[in-house]
């Protein structure tokens, strides 16, 4: 069988590899133990639109039958509508940055023994639960399209939760850490973590609610991560933009922050998010979606780049072989000058906010919202009580213009992130930051 | 692959794995999905998925092993690593996998009418967008899904389960200038309505356009079962979990037998709820299903069990193992949870409406505790849509909110496997801007 003609562009992606997983349960080993996975997606552009097909177990094929494979695709590309054309992109390969240790030269059992001691680390007065678990994925990744790109490489994620659950009278509270890396085995010598989470949530026991209202706030570097992932992150993906369901639609040029604001995706440094090459095979660079406070660009694919325009395509992100989306890689508000110390004085009074639970955007309507682990007064530019299930949300347009200062300590924190059913490692990132006028949300009253 | 090809393998895993260990079990499904994606309102996407999956479980001795491939053909490495965890785990006391258990075929979710091509499903964003353009609103996006599946359950007690079902999913996104909705609608047989999704979609979407503030205050809300669906799930849902109370995870652990919500409410999985989307006759352990009463007149009742929870406690499976996908373990979960009560008409009141919440998932899961945002919120009064809300959190906990169900509404709906009415809340706290 010869190609069928009428196709414009081809791709494949074919990934497999392995993952291990250790779960540890206050002192029980649930489980420990290794699965495979394998799938490939093949994506054509028909006349107008895409036909996809995604293979459990693909085996790579004869010219003939990969012909009749993509034949299938073309085929259902038959019911698209929408004109889709792609922009031109270089396509370059990273290297993959080197580990320190190879999860391979570590055997399961030494694996299961060292996050056991981060668990039993967690072992406090008060704390009924501790729970440790290891997570160590291997992605072989082959990528080729019908314009002669062929890239391939391997990259292996790899890291540890830990939590623990603290419980007096009826109040129940909890403490996690959580360390992930691209970088090699990295599980000797953390009991520390477990320590941290344990007294975390056992101090969570005495802590108050916040009330509820508009405050200033600071985030530590953390939270404000997450704040640059939900505020301005996804709005500024370009398939957003492209669908009419992103307030920064048509907002290049316009400022939303104060000069002291820039935040930027870049899935080409060496965090969790790193990505060697992106899902089309599209060579990964820095895009500043805010410089100075100006919305400055979006993140793209090569359809969205064609359609929207401002910004730079290798922002298109899979999870294992399912279809590639525009997604955030590594995501950071860049250092001001501040100290902490003139951070916390020019607060004055309101709440220091800690780690993250999560947050979720609706980036139509601009709304976002995010949630600390847990926090503390602030009275006269110093920690007093600590306060705990504090929620922040905002408006893209309108929050951003509150950051008052930025610091000059930023931190980059592992994560993933969620759209479209598809979960993909992240980092984000931040200085210390003062935002002045935040919607909090606490439950608590005078 | 064909089935009397499966069926081989099969018989190889276990010939193999049980001269190995006590006690094996295998999964395997496969199926086929088909979907089609709008931009706007083209098409922009048609996507074939063809799925298959085996998952091998081990026990020996109180050591049990797990480990999943995409491939059968690796059934010998798959074995191998179930058989090589289980020597890891701590073992635990077992008194083995159900016995001489055998339907073939199930199909109590299985429409043979719902055909999985990308027609089928190109059709039914046709009808989202007729239902839309009943209002001035913008289309951003929207998904149709079908697919079919056959799933089977074997184990070397002689059991062996398999089971057709099939699914259809839409959903529809809009936007009205600075105003979202959205609405979506999942069954398992070809009988969703396309129509009323995405007129729904463009409603929430234009009506909630140029919404008020409201002050910061309490107020009384009438959550609707998607709201209602995204608290319980991040918090009350996971306190049933009998892994989890038996670890400390669970706030509910030691209020067994007290009164935990409205004493005119019951709370219960019903495995056989016609067109539930969880329906099944066994469960991911293939041992019977059976109706699970965790609250009974407002007293809770019952926590959820699969066999390796049930046999390290001294309990009673409740046959709530569940399996995401053929590459993922078993888990704790229901299959249709059901919440009832007896119902009034709760929107005789004037209330705030809110239709679903943002960052649901941040709550706290072992306090119940939450604070989110308002998606979708109006004022409501006599069943009618009045001022939108522009934005405002809703902060409290789920524990205590659930004492305080003043309300059950005639009408309810199925979000994912929860089949829930509208509750309506006195005095909750609201953080207007």
């Amino acid at each position: 069988m010869t190609e069928p003609s009428g196709i414009r562009y081809h791709d494949l992606r074919h990934v497999t590899g392995q993952a291990t997983l250790i779960d540890i349960d206050n002192g029980v080993v649930e489980s420990a133990g290794t699965s495979f996975f394998n799938r490939a997606i093949l994506r054509v552009l028909g006349p107008r639109g895409w036909g996809i097909l995604q293979i459990d177990n693909y085996t790579p094929r004869s010219t003939k039958n990969f012909h009749s494979l993509l034949a299938s695709a073309y085929r259902l590309a038959a019911i698209t509508q929408q004109d889709v054309n792609l922009s031109e992109a270089p396509s370059r390969t990273l290297d993959v940055p080197p580990m320190k240790e190879n999860p391979r030269d570590v055997s399961i059992e030494e694996k299961t023994s060292l996050l056991a001691d981060i668990e039993k680390a967690a072992k406090f007065p008060k704390v009924v639960n501790r729970r440790a678990n290891y997570i160590e994925q291997f992605e072989q990744i082959t990528f080729s399209d019908s314009e002669g790109h062929e890239f391939s490489y391997e990259i292996c994620r790899s890291g540890f939760n830990v939590l623990a659950v603290a419980s007096r009278n009826g109040t129940v509270q909890m403490g996690y850490e959580r360390v992930h890396s691209i970088r090699g085995f990295d599980l000797r010598h953390h009991q520390e973590c477990g320590e941290k989470a344990a007294k975390v949530a056992v101090a969570l026991l005495d802590a108050g609610h916040a009330k509820g209202g508009k405050m200033r706030v600071v985030l530590d570097p953390e939270l404000a991560g997450v704040f640059a992932h939900e505020a301005v992150g996804h709005a500024s993906e370009g398939d957003l933009v492209q669908e009419g369901n992103s307030v920064l639609t048509g907002k290049i040029g316009i400022r939303i922050g104060n000069d002291t604001l820039t935040i930027v995706d870049d899935p080409s440094i060496p965090e969790f998010g790193f990505e060697p090459f992106d899902a089309e095979g599209v060579a990964v660079q820095r895009t500043e979606i805010i410089r100075n406070g100006v919305v400055n660009a979006f993140l793209h694919s090569r359809e969205t780049l064609a359609a929207v325009g401002n910004g730079v395509a290798g922002h298109a992100r899979a999870m294992n072989a399912e279809a590639p989306l525009v997604r955030m890689s590594n995501t950071f508000i860049e250092n001001g000058d501040a100290t902490f110390e003139e951070i916390m004085g020019t607060c004055n009074k309101g709440v220091l906010l800690i780690g993250s639970r999560g947050g979720q955007v609706d980036p139509g309507r601009g709304i976002f919202q995010f949630n600390a682990e847990y926090g503390y007064l602030i009275e006269n530019g110093e920690c007093s009580k600590m306060v705990r299930d504090v929620s922040l949300s905002g408006e893209i347009l309108s929050t951003l213009h509150g950051i008052l200062l930025c610091g000059n300590d930023r931190k980059m924190h592992p994560g993933y992130c969620g759209k479209g059913g598809q979960s993909v490692p992240v980092s984000d990132g931040a200085p210390h930051v003062l935002l002045d006028n935040a919607l909090v949300g606490g439950s608590g009253v005078d | 692959m064909h089935w009397w090809v499966v069926v081989v393998w099969i018989d190889q895993v276990l010939k193999e794995g049980i001269r190995r260990v006590d006690e094996v079990e295998i999964f395997y499904a496969d199926g086929v999905e088909v979907s089609a994606d709008l931009k706007r309102t083209n098409v922009n996407i048609a996507t074939r998925s063809d799925e298959c999956g085996l998952g091998i479980r081990t026990i020996d001795k109180g050591r049990i092993g797990s480990s999943s491939t995409h491939n059968p053909k690796m059934w010998r490495e798959c074995l191998d690593a179930a058989i090589a965890s289980g020597k890891l785990a701590t073992p635990q006391e077992w008194n083995g996998l159900p016995k001489e258990l055998s339907r073939e075929h199930e199909k109590i979710c299985y429409d043979s009418n719902l055909t999985v091509d990308p027609q089928t499903a190109s059709d039914l964003l046709g009808g989202m967008l007729d239902g839309a353009s009943q209002y001035s609103a913008e289309i951003t996006s929207g998904t149709a899904t079908l697919s079919t599946a056959t799933e089977m359950i074997v184990n070397s007690n002689d059991m062996r389960c398999t089971k057709q079902h099939t699914g259809v999913s839409i959903s529809l996104e809009a936007i009205k200038g600075q105003s979202t909705g959205s609405e979506f609608a999942q069954s398992c047989f070809f009988d969703v309505d396309p129509y009323f999704v995405g007129e729904r979609a463009a409603f929430l979407a234009f009506h909630s356009a140029d919404g008020k503030e409201i002050e910061t205050g309490e107020y009384d809300v009438l959550l609707s079962p998607i709201a209602y669906a995204e608290l319980l799930g991040a918090t009350f849902i996971p306190a049933l979990n009998g892994r989890n109370v038996h670890a400390g995870r669970s706030y509910l652990a030691n209020h067994l037998g007290e009164l935990i919500v409205d004493k005119k409410l019951v709370m219960y999985d019903d495995p056989f709820k016609e067109k539930g989307l969880g329906s099944t006759h066994w469960d991911a352990e293939g041992m019977p299903t059976c109706r699970i009463d965790f609250v009974k007149e407002g007293v809770l009742s019952s926590f959820a069990y699969d066999l390796r929870t049930a046999y390290r406690y001294g309990m009673e499976s409740t046959a709530s193992a569940i399996r995401s996908g053929p590459n993922g373990g078993t888990a704790i979960g229901h299959h249709n949870f059901i919440v009832d009560g007896p119902r009034t008409d709760v929107t005789d009141e004037r209330v705030i409406y809110i239709n679903s919440v943002v960052g649901a998932h941040t709550a706290n899961p072992m306090s119940g505790d939450f604070s989110v945002e308002l998606s979708n919120a109006f004022w409501m009064e006599n069943g009618e849509f009045q001022t939108p809300i522009h934005s405002a959190m809703f902060a409290g906990n789920v524990f205590t909110m659930l004492k305080n169900i003043c309300g059950v509404s005639k009408d309810v709906r199925q979000v994912g496997s929860l089949i829930l009415p509208s509750i309506k809340l006195q005095k909750q706290h609201l953080i207007g801007k």
